[in-house]
């Protein structure tokens, strides 16, 4: 199931360089399982999106347009094609 | 119309009736009230060195005149004392509106796909919101200066969230 990753350039640092990443799960995960993925892939990206509590930090991400934080935040579930784009908090405002 | 004013932090896209006095935060011909504003009212976010960012400008005017757009402004430079390496873009408009406005954006090649609400970014630059706390910190103020700062954010942004039913006044940039 690729679920695809959009950063802007601001972030590509933290994913070596890469503004676009097509990340394979299971059906039904969460955005936190995403995240685990990732840093399995972008090691020490997960300390950049989520902080020590488990918080989002540092960044806004969103789900298909969504800010997490509107819908079920990092236990907000993906399906087959869905696509996550994050961006710096400071973008938000 | 593009306004570029090298004074101003921000390049705006509005349409000429603005000059006029007119507002851009309009449904059906009704301006909006605050607690509207805070319900529907938000922006695509778009992401792009500066000059990506002009060209895009040019091609999204037209939307702007022809109000499918209500109003863009993007970053002159960008917010390096906020962490942010690339110019910001933001497309203003009605939650209600925003498929609409979201097709024309991928047309011109933006795929980031980030929808800000209006309320969130407020909630950010209230005391004790992430971007104001953020923001002093990164200006080293001392501590009365952050109370100054802190009780301005709460007098302007406050009063919106106080007052649902008033007409919502935007702020200059």
């Amino acid at each position: 199931m690729p679920v695809k990753i959009i950063i802007p350039g601001s972030l590509k640092r933290w994913f070596e360089g890469e503004t676009e990443y097509s990340c394979q799960g299971d059906q039904g995960e969460r955005i936190l399982d995403c995240i685990d993925r990732l840093e399995k892939r972008f090691p020490g990206v997960k300390e950049h999106l989520i902080d020590p509590k488990g918080n989002i930090s540092n960044v806004l991400i969103f789900l298909n347009g969504d800010n997490l934080r509107s819908l079920d935040g990092l236990s907000t579930t993906v399906k087959d094609g869905d696509e996550i784009s994050i961006i710096p908090l400071a973008a938000g405002g | 119309m593009i306004q570029d004013n090298p004074d101003s932090k921000f390049i705006f896209i509005f349409h000429p009736k603005i000059m006029l006095g007119k507002k851009y935060t309009i449904r059906n011909g009704q301006e909006m009230t605050n607690g509207e504003v805070l319900q529907f009212w938000g922006k695509w976010i778009v992401l792009g060195e500066k000059l990506w960012l002009d060209e895009l400008a040019i091609k999204l005017d037209p939307f702007v005149e022809s109000k499918e757009i209500p109003v863009i402004k993007y970053d002159r430079v960008p917010s390096v004392n906020l962490g942010i390496e690339e110019c910001v873009m933001m497309v203003y408009c009605d939650r209600r509106d925003r498929d609409n406005v979201w097709q024309i954006l991928s047309r011109f090649g933006v795929k980031l796909k980030a929808w800000v609400t209006e309320k969130e970014t407020m909630e950010m630059w209230l005391p004790g919101g992430q971007l104001l706390e953020r923001w002093i910190e990164s200006k080293n103020f001392d501590a009365a200066t952050q109370n100054v700062v802190r009780e301005d954010s709460q007098a302007r942004l406050g009063y919106i969230f106080d007052h649902p039913d008033e007409v919502f006044v935007p702020w200059e940039q």
